[in-house]
């Protein structure tokens, strides 16, 4: 407990707006020349920013995490004086010193890299706005209330998508290795459409393998996913599940990071992206976890919070199963096994149904996910080729077989839907991904007959 | 007396003639050899002292003096006995020739001529300096007949060949060996069956898209990896190819025969016809990969040279020596560099190598055994060096199948149909441009792909969506350029692109992409 927010920004350290006017909407419509328009004297740029647009430049520096946020913030009473603390000389010393106070060393170049952040502080909001990412501070009555519990809450999320489905009464994260079996991406799909099914919200983090096979299992079930980057949302990561993060946006759900947009991905944000996913959830679900999975750094973030942990249990000698098996053994009591959907709905205390169809009548025709509606799109090859591989993965061999192309052209359909990402394939074998990972039947061509302009 | 007969010695692939001088002087009685000779050729004092005496003549006791000439060349090996021996015959005047001789063989104790490897191209330099007349191993007759314009007499004993001097061996006890001038126009052995031993690619079940890389390879002469589990038939696939090439042509057929001669076991019989086909283990050193080793000799590069050189489990071969295949992938020769020599041997060779996706072997298989930790797998494939996997164009996975996925499958094409159509591109491509694809590079590859503006847009974005490097997007291009030819097509077009896409780096993919840090 870091204390975030006991000093912040709509607590003691109110500080109206200058100039008066809401500087978020001055910044959204993309004025970054502090003089602009206004002909009022030019102003170190981050008094300008309010108190919440400060927060977010602040959390948004490579380098700045929960527990220098904190310091810095309680350092100097809010985040825009942190901005003006570090702007001009001598502004780097000051904030080390007062970070040094909170028993901390502070990184020299982070130090340096805070002021001149502070003067870039609009143009990082225009970038938002640009890409349609809205920032969600831990003061905001938005902000899901499960991850304020947690220990090294993340002070701004950047979000795509409906920011309410984070906080929705049921969330569950269903997590697992990026290498799974064939069998383990189907429980994985099962177990998301299970929980979307009873209303959950699935969250997981859009990784290949068991994370995207639970998405598109809550996709096909008409729920609601929640994917957790471990970059910025402008370096989707990996990059062959764009067309799933589109798709979770597209039907309600919501596509979130602790980074800021631009932030590359980089292998340690991952394990502190795990720590998210499992604060948002009431429990977290395990399907298949190699013996260094970071799956199982997740269900240590959860059991760490208090939060339920399941796992699904495998074979004795598979790979995959070994960290399931092992976190079942080793934590008697407080990971639970799953036996079954049903069970699993049962222990997590979902059996009694939850009114939640109304929320997506409202929204309407357009968030059904169909995979037929995907299919629609492609090109009559290329639908073929999705269609032979609804029925498991399959080689080159069993495509030109099953299918009445040619071989070349199978080849170069192959390479279309790959980049697409509907498709994967690993050493010769092929198989549905993306949103359209684990679809067993498309209904009859939605084409209309006379083709698609 | 000073007497002087004509030898050959071997450097690199060519033969060099060498004098050989033989000074039997009165004196301390001795015998020393003179002019940069090997092991080898110091040890020929014991083999011609013996072979002497064993063959009814005196090895005189007095102060024998041998020089090689030039005396700068290093000389190697045993084919300078016969002349040595001879020489000192002369030289001690118990024979007399008749008109100037060049002799090559290796003696045995008792007098008997043996065959040396690298006949053809030391007959063939003797016969550039002007010898009318060579004395050769009986064995090796029929590899150095191959040479024109020279007279060959094969003999099988050092009496026989200082009857051949004599002039008394006509209508001897050797009849038939004595060979006129050969014709200048090349003898031909039979033509080898191309397929010959080799399995026929309609043993090959399944792995369509593994047999179409294979045919787009050889078709363009485009290096080509298969990566697969044990047992998917990567090299079952692999030991198809010498059935699948043309045979040699005539100008092909002569220097595959020269290698054959030098670095063979047994004396060549006739032209080589069939391309070669080396597999050496990932074991092998650097001079064994690419040539070398005391005696500059080539190495499996070179006697790869026009055919196939395979390299089963590609990760684990010496990383050095990998690299050192970058040049002859490049160039098609490999320069063999020491202090104050160099040789350079040509290894024009089509790469196949074959590789396991992971240690275990089982990643990405559906039964999900690979028992690798995370990121073993991706390191393993790593350890390819770029500048290596931008060499080598085509990239191909070969699945595990089960036998009830082959069920009802058609019957594969065989060699001969792949071989008729991996022709008839090769044809196409060096009527339109002199060369095989996997040649182009820059200018030639961009004017000979004749890219329209979608098509050059597909490839920029092809390459793009996974952070290509510019030689990789060339090698897109190269590839695409043979897929092309084979549907014989004037101009690269997008879906030409799209397949060769699928033919690139593990590392690259998509998939590659999807797994890397997390």
């Amino acid at each position: 407990m870091l204390g975030i927010g006991r000093g912040g920004p709509l607590g003691v350290a109110m500080v109206s707006p200058v100039g008066g006017g809401d500087g978020l909407a001055d910044m959204r419509t993309g004025a970054p020349e502090p003089s602009a328009g206004h002909g009022q004297p030019v102003r170190p740029p981050s008094t300008r920013l309010s108190e919440r647009e400060a927060w977010i430049v602040l959390a948004a520096i490579e380098g700045i995490g929960p527990v220098t946020f904190g310091a810095l913030v309680r350092a100097f009473g809010s985040g825009r004086r942190v901005l003006a603390a570090a702007d001009g000389p001598g502004g780097p010393a000051r904030l080390a010193a007062a970070v040094a106070a909170e028993g901390l060393t502070m990184d020299p170049g982070l130090a340096t890299r805070i002021g001149p952040a502070g003067a870039a502080g609009g143009a990082l909001l225009a970038r938002l706005a640009e890409l349609g990412v809205e920032p969600l501070t831990a003061e905001d009555p938005g902000y899901p209330r499960r991850l304020r519990e947690i220990d090294l809450t993340p002070p701004v999320l950047f979000v795509t998508g409906d920011p309410a489905v984070l906080d929705a009464p049921r969330v569950v994260a269903v997590v697992g290795t990026r290498r799974p079996t064939d069998e383990g991406r189907r429980t994985a799909a099962r177990i998301g459409g299970v929980l979307a099914a009873v209303g959950a919200t699935v969250v997981s983090g859009l990784a290949v393998g068991i994370d995207g096979s639970a998405h598109a299992g809550a996709l096909l079930a008409n729920g609601i996913t929640v994917a957790v980057l471990g970059s910025g949302h402008a370096h989707l990561y990996p990059s062959a599940h764009e067309t799933l993060a589109m798709e979770i946006v597209r039907t309600g759900g919501a596509v979130i990071a602790e980074l800021p947009p631009d932030a590359r991905p980089r292998p340690a944000g991952f394990p502190r992206r795990n720590r998210i996913i499992a604060g948002l959830a009431d429990a977290t679900v395990v399907v298949e976890a190699g013996e260094r999975s970071g799956a199982l750094i997740t269900a240590g973030w959860a059991m760490e919070q208090g939060r339920a942990v399941f796992a699904v249990p495998g074979p004795l000698d598979r790979a995959q199963s070994v960290g399931c098996n092992r976190l079942l053994r080793e934590n008697a009591g407080e990971a639970r096994l799953v036996a079954g959907t049903d069970e699993l709905v049962e222990d997590l205390g979902y059996a009694t149904p939850l009114e939640v169809r109304r929320r997506r009548r409202t929204r309407g025709e357009a968030s059904q996910p169909d995979a037929g509606a995907i299919v629609a799109r492609l090109g009559s090859a290329e639908e073929a080729v999705v269609r032979h591989l609804l029925g498991g993965p399959a080689t080159a061999d069993a495509l030109v077989g099953g299918t009445s192309l040619a071989g070349a052209t199978i080849l170069a359909v192959l390479t279309r839907l790959e980049e697409e990402g509907l498709v994967a394939g690993a050493f010769g074998r092929y198989r549905l991904a993306g949103a359209l990972q684990g679809v067993r039947a498309i209904g009859g061509s939605r084409r209309p007959a006379g083709g698609h302009p | 007396m000073l007497a002087s007969v004509l030898a050959a010695t071997l450097h690199g692939l060519d033969g060099r003639p060498v004098r050989i001088e033989a000074d039997v002087a009165p004196g301390l009685p001795g015998f020393t050899i003179v002019g940069l000779a090997d092991a080898a050729l110091r040890e020929a004092r014991e083999r011609v002292r013996g072979a002497l005496r064993n063959s009814g003549f005196v090895h005189p006791a007095r102060r024998i003096t041998v020089n090689l000439a030039p005396a700068d060349v290093p000389k190697a090996g045993s084919a300078l006995d016969l002349g040595i021996a001879i020489a000192i015959l002369v030289g001690s005047e118990q024979v007399t020739p008749r008109g100037s001789w060049a002799l090559l063989g290796e003696l045995g104790l008792g007098g008997e001529v043996r065959p040396v490897p690298g006949i053809m191209p030391m007959v063939a330099a003797l016969a550039r300096r002007g010898a009318a007349r060579v004395v050769v191993p009986a064995g090796s007759l029929a590899e150095a007949r191959l040479v024109p314009g020279i007279e060959i007499v094969g003999v099988a004993s050092l009496a026989e060949a200082a009857d051949t001097l004599r002039g008394r061996r006509v209508g001897g006890h050797r009849p038939g060996l004595r060979s006129e001038m050969v014709p200048a126009e090349l003898p031909v052995a039979a033509p080898d069956d191309p397929a010959g031993d080799h399995p026929d690619l309609a043993d090959v079940r399944g792995l369509f898209e593994a047999r179409r890389a294979l045919e787009i390879a050889l078709a363009g002469a485009h290096g080509l990896v298969l990566i697969g589990p044990p047992g998917s038939g990567k090299t079952m696939l692999a030991s198809t190819i010498p059935g699948v090439l043309p045979p040699l042509d005539d100008e092909e057929a002569r220097e595959a025969t020269i290698i054959a001669s030098v670095v063979g076991s047994e004396p060549v019989r006739g032209l080589v016809r069939r391309r070669p086909f080396r597999a050496p283990h990932h074991t092998a050193s650097y001079a064994a990969l690419v040539g070398g080793g005391p005696r500059l000799a080539p190495g499996e590069a070179t006697r790869a040279h026009l055919g196939t050189l395979f390299l089963d489990e590609l990760p684990e071969f010496d990383r050095s020596s990998l690299e050192a295949l970058r040049q002859p992938l490049e160039e098609g020769r490999v320069c063999v560099a020491r202090v104050g020599r160099a040789v350079i041997f040509p290894a024009r060779f089509q790469l196949v190598a074959a590789m396991n996706p992971c240690p275990c072997g089982w990643d990405e298989d559906p039964s999900g055994r690979c028992a690798c930790p995370s990121g073993v797998p991706e390191r393993y494939r790593g350890r390819i060096s770029g500048p290596l996997r931008d060499r080598i164009d085509l990239w191909v996975g070969v699945p595990r199948i089960a036998p009830r996925e082959l069920l009802g499958s058609a019957d594969s094409e065989t060699s001969e149909v792949v071989r008729a159509r991996v022709g008839a591109c090769r044809a196409r491509q060096v009527g339109a441009r002199a060369m095989l694809n996997g040649r182009l590079r820059g200018r030639a590859l961009r004017a000979a792909a004749a890219l329209d503006a979608r098509a050059e847009k597909r490839a920029i974005a092809l390459a793009d969506s996974v952070g290509m490097t510019a030689r990789a997007t060339e090698r897109l291009v190269r590839v695409a350029r043979t897929i092309a030819d084979l549907a014989d097509a004037d101009r690269v077009a997008v879906e030409h692109l799209e397949e060769a896409a699928r033919y690139r780096p593990p590392t690259e993919g998509r998939t590659a992409v999807a797994r890397g840090v997390a």
